[in-house]
């Protein structure tokens, strides 16, 4: 019926569907919805290059992230720390399956594959190695999107922190700062990572392959 | 305001490329997923999550949430009488960090969404623009409510002393984190798209009935006239 409407000249918004004519963005600009307000369309700054040294950065970081000791407790002459790995064997250990379960899903494994993600689309983007496979890629990785959560396990963090911090001598050790910068580089990696940008230039690397006859 | 829906196009939700819509399900032409106009079936799931959530928050508060053995003495505690301790204590940003984490955050999305999903289905004094904004804020707010859970699993492996001190963690924290996942769930398959067109559908209506509504009056008053020239 409205098939004259070409869909490449327009964009429309997310939140709440208004159509508006793309507009063509230098880097750094943003157009914003007139409607609810909400970004259509972000043309970040280097992206790529950004994703790529910050997703690096924290790949490297979550080793002693994850294994060196966040805080030690000294009780009644007893001294006990305890890494992120450690608070799930503890967790296996004494039979709380599903927290175990839960700290490992949304504080270690999805900011790691979250990581990894973005470390192979950047760098794939960067030393020019696209692939079709990238298209199903990236669109897997948006499935993560709202399930890492690294900020609420700092809170978390601090929160128990300070419920020690009166009954108990409380040190605290490198793994906590490894863990600051760790969530620090995984945000950012996230927070670079222009997807308009990424999607335009698949999109034009790899054409569809017209597999209905409505194309 | 054109929508994408008036025109025949629908938006891919995954890498936000305009579509025209053909068939339903359409196959995105650049990221080759499939998907709807909208998401399916939205208000339904979200009501669904939403009253599992409120389900599952009702044992999450009543059974003890983290239990402290001292000396070998079990004392459990639940979410409430937890946060009852830190204002004893004077523990005071903590017992209001913790209480709007695990009580209100939860509740108001469960309740927000309710109220999102009633707007949504009736229309009654629905504002898309202040409306979208509150789920977005619910959104926003769903991963944080887990703080509880990550504080309680804190808590147990660090203080591990043996039979001198040592944290177990009580059935409520399985609840609990179910129903945070529920509500984040909710909050995924509501789509704030439909407050949008259940508004530009109830204006459409109003304007369809306004104008004659006033055609119908402004024959009935000039009938009579025309009648007396004659």
């Amino acid at each position: 019926m409205n098939s004259k409407i070409n869909p490449i000249f327009f964009v429309a918004c997310q939140q709440c569907d208004a159509l508006y004519d793309k507009p063509q963005l230098k880097q750094g600009q943003l157009a914003k919805c007139n409607r609810c307000g909400s970004t259509l369309i972000e043309r970040k700054v280097d992206s790529i290059e950004r994703s790529f040294n910050w997703s690096l950065a924290g790949l490297m970081l979550m080793l002693p992230a994850i294994l060196l000791p966040i805080m030690g407790v000294t009780l009644a002459g007893q001294f006990h720390q305890a890494s992120l790995f450690d608070c799930i064997l503890v967790l296996i250990d004494r039979g709380f399956f599903m927290i175990a379960c839960l700290v490992f899903l949304f504080a270690i494994a999805v900011p790691i594959v979250r990581l990894a993600g973005a470390l192979y689309i950047s760098y794939s983007f960067k030393f020019n190695k696209l692939k079709p496979s990238l298209l199903n890629f990236f669109r897997a990785y948006h499935y993560l999107d709202n399930w890492a959560m690294l900020n609420v396990f700092m809170l978390g963090i601090v929160v128990s922190m300070y419920k020690l911090i009166d009954d108990t001598e409380l040190s605290v050790n490198l793994g906590l700062f490894a863990f600051v910068f760790w969530l620090i580089c995984s945000t950012m990696s996230a927070a670079a990572l222009d997807q308009d940008y990424i999607w335009d230039k698949l999109e034009r690397a790899f054409p569809r392959s017209c597999a209905n006859e409505h194309c | 305001m054109n929508t994408a829906k008036s025109k025949g196009l629908s938006l891919c939700p995954k890498c936000h490329k305009l579509n025209s819509l053909t068939t339903e399900p359409q196959q995105c032409r650049r990221c080759h997923g499939l998907f709807y106009q909208r998401k399916r079936n939205s208000l339904q799931y979200t009501l669904a999550w939403n009253v599992a959530a409120l389900i599952a928050f009702i044992p999450a508060n009543l059974y003890p949430i983290m239990i402290v053995y001292q000396l070998g003495i079990p004392s459990d505690a639940t979410i409430l009488s937890g946060i009852g301790e830190f204002i004893d204590h004077g523990l005071y940003p903590i017992a209001i960090i913790i209480f709007t984490a695990s009580i209100i955050v939860p509740l108001i999305k469960i309740i927000g969404l309710f109220v999102l999903v009633y707007k949504a289905h009736t229309g009654i004094r629905l504002k898309p623009n202040k409306h979208s904004k509150i789920y977005h804020i619910l959104e926003f707010l769903g991963p944080w409510s887990m703080l509880d859970v990550f504080v309680v699993a804190l808590m147990v492996t660090v203080v591990e002393l043996g039979f001198v001190t040592s944290v177990a963690a009580g059935p409520a924290i399985n609840y609990f984190t179910i129903t945070v996942i529920f509500t984040m769930f909710a909050a995924n398959s509501f789509d704030p798209r439909l407050l949008w067109d259940k508004k530009a559908d109830k204006k459409t209506t109003e304007q369809a009935l306004l104008p004659s509504d006033k055609l119908l009056e402004n024959l009935l008053g000039t009938l009579p006239e025309e009648k007396g020239q004659k």
